[in-house]
C-alpha cells in the first residue's frame, strides 16, 4: 500500500511570458492501484495536472513524480488520453491499433484492444476521419488499454459518449484496471459519472489543490448539518451554509462532538464537491498524507 | 496457461513483414507525400532522361537541317527552333524540381510533418506510446531526409549526365552557363543540402508555430531569405581571378562579379565609358579594363564551400529544434 503512483510536491505550471498561473503550488499523493477523481471547475488545471503526469509538459515549479521516478522516465508504463481524443484521422481503426502495436513493442496486448474496438461495433477498416466522437472515444481508450499501462490518465474520457455508451465502457474500464490493478487518474465536471467508480478524489479549483485523499475520509471529515438559523456552527468549520427561512443548512468539518439540536448526515460526493466549488474561501483539506503518516 | 496463449498470439500478430515501429508509422501516416516524392523524382527523372536522349537529338538534328552548322545558315538560326525550345522547356523542368523541391520540403515539413501533428494533439498522442519525444523528432527528421537525399541525388546525377553531354548544344544555341543558379545548384552538392535545409527550417518552423498553415507560411518565407542571402554572398565564398586588358575588356568568361577601368596608378575606378574616344580616356586617366570573375574550375570550391555553409546552418537548425522540443516537454530520454 506504501507505492505511489503520482507525487507532487509544490508543482506549478505557468503558461505564456507573463506566466499565468494553470497550477500552484499543488501537492498532493495518490497510492498505487486507486481509482482518482481529478474534479474541478473548467479552468481549474485539471488538464495541465494530467499533461505534467503524461510527461507532455515541464513543471515551471516544484516537481511531480509519476510511478517513482519523472514522467519522461516511465513513459512506457503510462497511457494518456487527451481530452479532445487525439488520432490520426488518415489511419483506420485497425491501422491504428497497429500503431499502438508498432510503438509499444513488448507491452502490447492486441486481444484487449481488439475487444474493446469490437464492442463498439467499429469496422476494423473504417477511417478515424469518419468516426462519430463516441466512436472515437472508443478507439482512443482500445489504444490506451492496449498499451498495458501501469497508470491510466483520462481526461474528460466519457464527455462525448452516449449514457448507454458511457456505462459501457467505465464498466469495460474499471474491469480492465481492477483485473490488472491499474491506477485510474479521472478528470471531469460531471461528478455524477464518477461517483461509484472512484475511490480517491482530488479537487482542484483556480491551479490548486482544495480537497485530496481517499473518498471514504474525505466524506467522513464532512457532515452535512440542518438545524435552526440561530444555532451556532462553531468550533467546526464552515464549508457552506445557507438558511431558508429559519432553517439552516450546512456542510461542515465538525472539529468536535456535534451538538445534538443539529441533524446531521453524511454528504454525497457531489454535495461535498459542489459545496467546495460554490465556497473557493473554504481551507483545502489534505487526507492523502495523514493516512501516510498513520501507516 | 492463459498468459502463454496471449503471448502466443501477440508474438504471431507482430511478426508480419516489413518496416517496424516508428518507420512503420512515418511511412504509413506520410504515405501520401511519399507517393508525391517519387512520382515527382520520377517526372524529373523522366524528364532528365528524355532530355539526354530523344531531346538532344532532336534539337541537333532540326539544327543540322538548318544548316546553323554551315557558313551558309538557314535564316530560322536567328531564333530557337521548336525542337530546342521543346528540349529546353524539358531540362527546365529537370531542374525546376531540383531547384522547388526544398520549397516544397520546407512548407511540407513545416505543415504536415510537425505542425499539423502539433495542432490536432497526434504529436502528445505519439508521445505517450513508447516514444519519446526526441526519438519522434529524430524519426521525422531521419526518414524523409534520407528519402529526399536519395531522390536528390539522383535527380542531381541526371542533371550532370546530360550537362557533360549538351555542351556543345548549349554553346551553339547560346543558352544557361554553368554559374545561373539553377544550373549551379543542379550540378552539385548544393540541391541535396538546399532541400535538407528546408526540412530542418520546416520542421523548426513547425515546432515554433505549432498550427499547420502558419508554420507553412514561415517556412517556406525563411527558406526563401536564407536562399536569397546565400544567392547573394555566393560569388564571395571562393577568391576571385582577375583579367586586365588595355584599351578594351578583357573577355567575359565564367561568372564575373565586377568590371570596371584601371587607372595609371592602378585604381579601379567606374568605367567613364568614352568608348573610343582618346581624349575622353586621357581625361579619365583610363589606361585599361579589369573583370574579377570566376572561372568554370572554381565551380567545385563555390560548390562546397556553400553546401558546407547550407549544412552547418540545417545542423545547427536541427539543434535548436531538439533544443526547443526538450524544453518544453521536459524530456530528458
Amino acid at each position: 500500500m506504501t507505492e505511489t503512483a503520482i507525487e507532487a510536491a509544490a508543482l506549478g505550471k505557468g503558461f505564456g511570458r507573463r506566466r499565468k498561473q494553470a497550477l500552484d503550488g499543488c501537492s498532493f499523493r495518490l497510492p498505487a492501484g486507486s481509482v482518482c477523481a481529478v474534479v474541478g471547475p473548467n479552468g481549474a488545471g485539471k488538464s495541465t495536472l494530467l499533461s505534467l503526469a503524461a510527461g507532455l509538459l515541464r513543471p515551471t515549479d516544484g516537481t511531480i513524480t509519476v510511478l517513482g521516478a519523472a514522467p519522461a522516465a516511465v513513459r512506457e508504463r503510462l497511457a494518456y488520453v487527451a481530452q479532445d481524443k487525439p488520432l490520426h484521422p488518415q489511419l483506420t481503426v485497425a491501422d491504428t491499433l497497429r500503431y499502438g502495436r508498432e510503438l509499444n513493442p513488448g507491452r502490447w496486448d492486441d486481444r484487449t484492444a481488439e475487444r474493446i474496438v469490437a464492442e463498439g461495433d467499429l469496422e476494423p477498416d473504417a477511417r478515424i476521419r469518419s468516426l462519430s466522437g463516441g466512436q472515437r472515444t472508443r478507439v482512443a481508450l482500445a489504444l490506451a488499454l492496449g498499451k498495458r499501462p501501469e497508470l491510466l490518465l483520462l481526461d474528460e474520457p466519457m464527455a462525448d459518449l452516449d449514457p448507454l455508451a458511457r456505462h459501457q465502457l467505465m464498466a469495460t474500464l474499471m474491469a480492465d484496471a481492477a483485473e490488472h490493478g491499474t491506477t485510474v487518474v479521472m478528470s471531469s465536471h460531471v461528478v455524477a459519472e464518477l461517483d461509484g467508480a472512484c475511490d480517491h478524489l482530488l479537487l482542484l479549483g483556480a491551479g490548486r489543490v482544495r480537497l485530496a485523499g481517499p473518498l471514504d475520509d474525505l466524506l467522513a471529515a464532512h457532515r452535512l448539518l440542518t438545524g435552526r438559523a440561530d444555532a451556532s456552527l462553531d468550533p467546526h468549520t464552515v464549508v457552506e451554509s445557507r438558511t431558508t427561512g429559519r432553517q439552516v443548512t450546512a456542510l461542515v468539518r465538525p472539529e468536535g462532538p456535534l451538538d445534538e439540536s443539529w441533524q446531521a448526515t453524511a454528504p454525497t460526493l457531489e454535495e461535498l464537491v459542489l459545496a467546495h466549488l460554490r465556497a473557493p474561501e473554504t481551507p483545502a483539506l489534505r487526507l492523502d498524507e495523514m493516512r501516510e503518516a498513520a501507516v | 496457461m492463459t498468459a502463454v496463449t496471449t503471448l502466443d498470439t501477440s508474438t504471431a500478430v507482430t511478426s508480419s513483414r516489413g518496416p517496424r515501429g516508428l518507420l512503420w508509422v512515418m511511412l504509413r501516416l506520410h504515405r501520401w507525400a511519399l507517393w508525391f516524392w517519387l512520382a515527382l523524382v520520377a517526372v524529373g527523372a523522366g524528364a532528365l532522361l528524355w532530355a539526354y536522349g530523344p531531346g538532344a537529338d532532336a534539337a541537333w538534328s532540326e539544327y543540322r537541317t538548318l544548316h546553323c552548322d554551315t557558313n551558309d545558315p538557314d535564316l530560322g538560326c536567328d531564333n530557337l527552333g521548336p525542337a530546342y525550345n521543346m528540349y529546353d522547356t524539358v531540362v527546365s523542368i529537370g531542374a525546376g524540381i531540383l531547384g522547388l523541391a526544398p520549397f516544397l520540403t520546407a512548407g511540407w515539413a513545416g505543415a504536415a510533418l510537425i505542425g499539423r501533428e502539433l495542432e490536432n494533439g497526434t504529436a502528445q498522442l505519439t508521445w505517450t506510446q513508447s516514444v519519446s519525444p526526441a526519438r519522434w523528432l529524430a524519426a521525422k527528421l531521419a526518414v524523409p531526409a534520407a528519402l529526399l537525399t536519395a531522390g536528390m541525388l539522383v535527380l542531381t546525377l541526371l542533371h550532370r549526365l546530360l550537362w557533360s553531354t549538351d555542351g556543345p548544344l548549349r554553346a551553339a544555341m547560346g543558352s544557361r552557363s554553368w554559374y545561373e543558379g539553377a544550373a549551379f545548384e543542379a550540378n552539385g552538392t548544393l540541391a541535396t543540402s538546399y532541400a535538407l535545409l528546408g526540412l530542418a527550417v520546416g520542421v523548426l518552423a513547425g515546432l515554433l508555430q505549432r498550427r499547420a498553415l502558419p508554420a507553412l507560411g514561415l517556412a517556406v518565407v525563411v527558406l526563401a531569405l536564407l536562399t536569397t542571402v546565400l544567392g547573394t554572398v555566393r560569388p564571395y565564398l571562393w577568391p576571385l581571378e582577375t583579367l586586365t586588358n588595355k584599351h578594351e575588356y578583357p573577355a567575359y568568361i565564367g561568372m564575373v562579379v565586377d568590371e570596371g577601368a584601371l587607372t595609371s596608378t592602378g585604381a579601379r575606378v567606374s568605367d567613364p565609358i568614352c568608348v573610343d574616344d582618346a581624349k575622353c580616356l586621357a581625361d579619365h586617366d583610363i589606361v585599361g579594363f579589369y573583370r574579377d570573375y570566376h572561372p568554370s574550375s572554381h565551380f567545385w570550391p563555390l560548390q562546397l564551400v556553400e553546401t558546407g555553409i547550407v549544412l552547418a546552418v540545417t545542423a545547427l537548425t536541427v539543434l535548436i529544434a531538439f533544443r526547443l522540443l526538450n524544453g518544453r516537454t521536459g524530456a530528458a530520454a
